[in-house]
């Protein structure tokens, strides 16, 4: 497959809705298969990225119809990062831990999820309300090399 | 997300799932999974075939439909999960807890 080249960032825009996340999947299961990562890493990112948006539908904007989520897609020289940025109810950091996976009960596997998926996770609350999430995958060592980067 | 339901045997009770298993369709397959519990059933099964994506809410259903199977002692089985779900059960340490068959046939057979 042919190296992937960006000029820049993408950037999605979409609605804070459950009925939209198949398209949220749909592309980073596209870019991610184009970086070069192996079945099983595609999909742990997919659920990853997947999850941390319906975190942000169920708590940062909980019955709130109009929230959006905005996620950066950005390519770097050894990583792969996502930002999802929301304008919800500031989430409380602590409520970030998953559940004893040893407990067989619903719920809280979200975090679970996500993190699995990715290298590295991070957060921060803007002034102007809201969170932003970096979700960082580090890039295959065989496809470092073989990355353009064009105007970056 | 289509969802059928079939009596395959004398309380034996098969749903179908096609299409993903997220947040915007575990509400519906909740909704009609649960109630099959209330019906005279002895073995409940999960028909995956048509799911290629499952994440923590269609989990989360499934451990809320184990738990009354349990309570209720009715057999509750998935069928025919495909390599992405399967991986998605073992990421979340429950592949072993549920009774996992390769498809609904082998299930009904056995019956």
């Amino acid at each position: 497959m042919d190296s992937i080249k960006l000029k820049g960032p993408v950037i999605l825009d979409i609605a804070a809705d459950p009925a939209a996340m198949f398209m949220v999947r749909a592309l980073v299961g596209k870019i991610s298969e184009r970086i070069g990562f192996g079945a099983d890493e595609v999909d742990k990112l997919v659920l990853a990225v997947d999850e941390a948006c319906t975190n942000v539908i169920r708590h940062a904007y909980g019955d709130r119809e109009d929230g959006r989520i905005i996620l950066t897609f950005t390519l770097g020289r050894d990583c792969f990062e996502i930002c999802i940025r929301d304008f919800g109810i500031g989430a409380d950091p602590e409520g970030f831990r998953g559940r004893d996976l040893n407990q067989v009960r619903p719920g809280g596997l979200g975090i679970h999820f996500i993190k699995s998926g990715v290298d590295k996770m991070e957060y921060n609350v803007p002034a102007d309300g809201g969170m932003v999430l970096k979700l960082v995958k580090f890039l295959p060592e065989q496809e470092k090399c073989k990355i353009e980067h064009t105007g970056q | 997300m289509n969802i059928q339901v079939s009596e395959r045997k004398p309380s034996v009770f098969v749903v179908s799932l096609a299409g993903d298993l997220d947040m915007s369709s575990s509400p519906q397959v909740r909704k009609i999974l649960l109630p099959i519990f209330l019906k005279k059933v002895s073995h409940l099964i999960v028909d995956l075939t048509g799911v290629p994506y499952i994440d923590s809410s269609g989990i989360a259903t499934f451990v809320e439909a184990l738990q009354l199977a349990r309570k209720g002692q009715v057999r509750f089985s998935l069928a025919g999960a495909c390599k992405t779900v399967e991986s998605i059960f073992d990421l979340a340490y429950l592949r072993t807890v549920f009774e996992m068959a390769p498809d609904v046939d082998r299930l009904i057979d056995g019956e």
